[in-house]
């Protein structure tokens, strides 16, 4: 393997890497998933502030 | 998860957020403008205070004359409590100075020195009190017995399209303030509701929290939820004397009461603390 091959492939690795654990930390699969759903099957969105 | 109530207005009119806790003027101010969204129910009672310096000048509501008090919002109940304790004190609305800032600032403005007083939902007056530089001056009940402030407004399609869905809602509430009053297990259910919602909900210390909700139990209550015509009547009197609402409305234009006779006969939820789940 050549010494640019094996650049390109760390990089490529490095930035699934990152994409990978951005996705799993960052994003609420939840909501992405429950906004897909057909709007009689959705759950409502709730919104509030952390006060009583 | 909001910082403020503003944000939670324009989440509910662009359809991003179908229901919300929001200010009891706040969601009548809305109304009033043509905003199609309803109150359904009530999210607590009391659980406002007035919170001064612990070492600081103000030692009676006279004190604050000339001093700057924070609120959440024009739109809040939290400034309506002001302008009672302001006729009852004898003193004018020019006496105080009131800014708006988002409830999670305030507690750190107080410690700066940034304001003088702030008037707001727990856990902030909490949050002064034991970080040890606060200071209650008056309980919202004090000046206003059957106190109210946030309550659940609904966006009026999702009421037409999903009833089901917002009985659901609305249920649920209820169920949860039954188990929190329940008297005899009210203070541990409320000190275990305090650690699950402290850390899985508001993101803050549960201790904090705890304190809200235990010191004492009545700080805050959770029944009843559903919503008095002669509560709301008062609040839009109170707003149209003060200013933020320029035209009278009828209780039955803001609120939608079948979601609350709903509930009526829901029971406390079936759960203790160290359950799996709650039925």
């Amino acid at each position: 393997m050549t010494p640019t091959r094996k650049i390109v492939l760390s990089v490529i690795a490095w930035v699934a890497i990152i994409t990978a654990a951005h996705m799993a930390t960052n994003v609420d699969w939840s909501v992405v998933l429950n906004d897909r759903l057909p709007e009689s099957e959705r759950k409502l969105n709730v919104a509030y502030i952390p006060v009583t | 998860m909001f910082q403020g109530f503003p944000e939670i207005k324009e989440a509910l009119i662009s359809n991003q957020m179908q229901a919300g806790f929001m200010v009891a003027p706040m969601a009548i101010a809305l109304r009033a403008q043509g905003v199609p969204v309803k109150i359904v129910y009530l999210g607590h009672r009391y659980g406002s205070a007035v919170t001064v310096r612990k070492d600081g000048p103000v030692k009676k509501f006279a004190d604050l004359k000339g001093k700057t008090i924070a609120i959440p919002s024009r739109f809040s109940d939290e400034r309506l409590i002001l302008f009672r304790a302001l006729a009852v004190n004898g003193m004018k609305p020019e006496d105080i100075r009131m800014v708006e800032m988002a409830p999670p600032d305030v507690a750190g403005a107080l410690a700066a020195g940034a304001i003088d007083a702030f008037s707001m939902g727990e856990p902030y007056p909490s949050q002064a009190e034991m970080a040890g530089f606060g200071r209650v001056l008056f309980h919202a009940r004090e000046y206003w017995p059957d106190y109210i402030s946030c309550v659940l407004v609904v966006r009026q399609d999702i009421i037409e399209k999903r009833p089901e869905a917002v009985q659901v809602l609305v249920d649920g509430i209820a169920r949860s303030g039954l188990w929190l009053e329940n008297p005899p297990k009210r203070l541990a259910r409320r000190e275990h509701a305090a650690d699950f919602v402290g850390r899985f909900y508001f993101r803050q210390d549960p201790r904090l929290l705890k304190w809200a909700l235990t010191k004492p139990v009545e700080r805050v209550q959770y029944q009843p939820l559903t919503p008095l015509r002669k509560d709301f009547e008062l609040i839009v009197r109170l707003m149209r004397e003060t200013g933020v609402l320029d035209r009278d409305i009828a209780f039955e234009e803001y609120i939608e009461p079948r979601f609350a006779e709903g509930a009526k006969t829901q029971t406390e939820w079936a759960y203790e603390p160290g359950d799996a789940v709650a039925q």
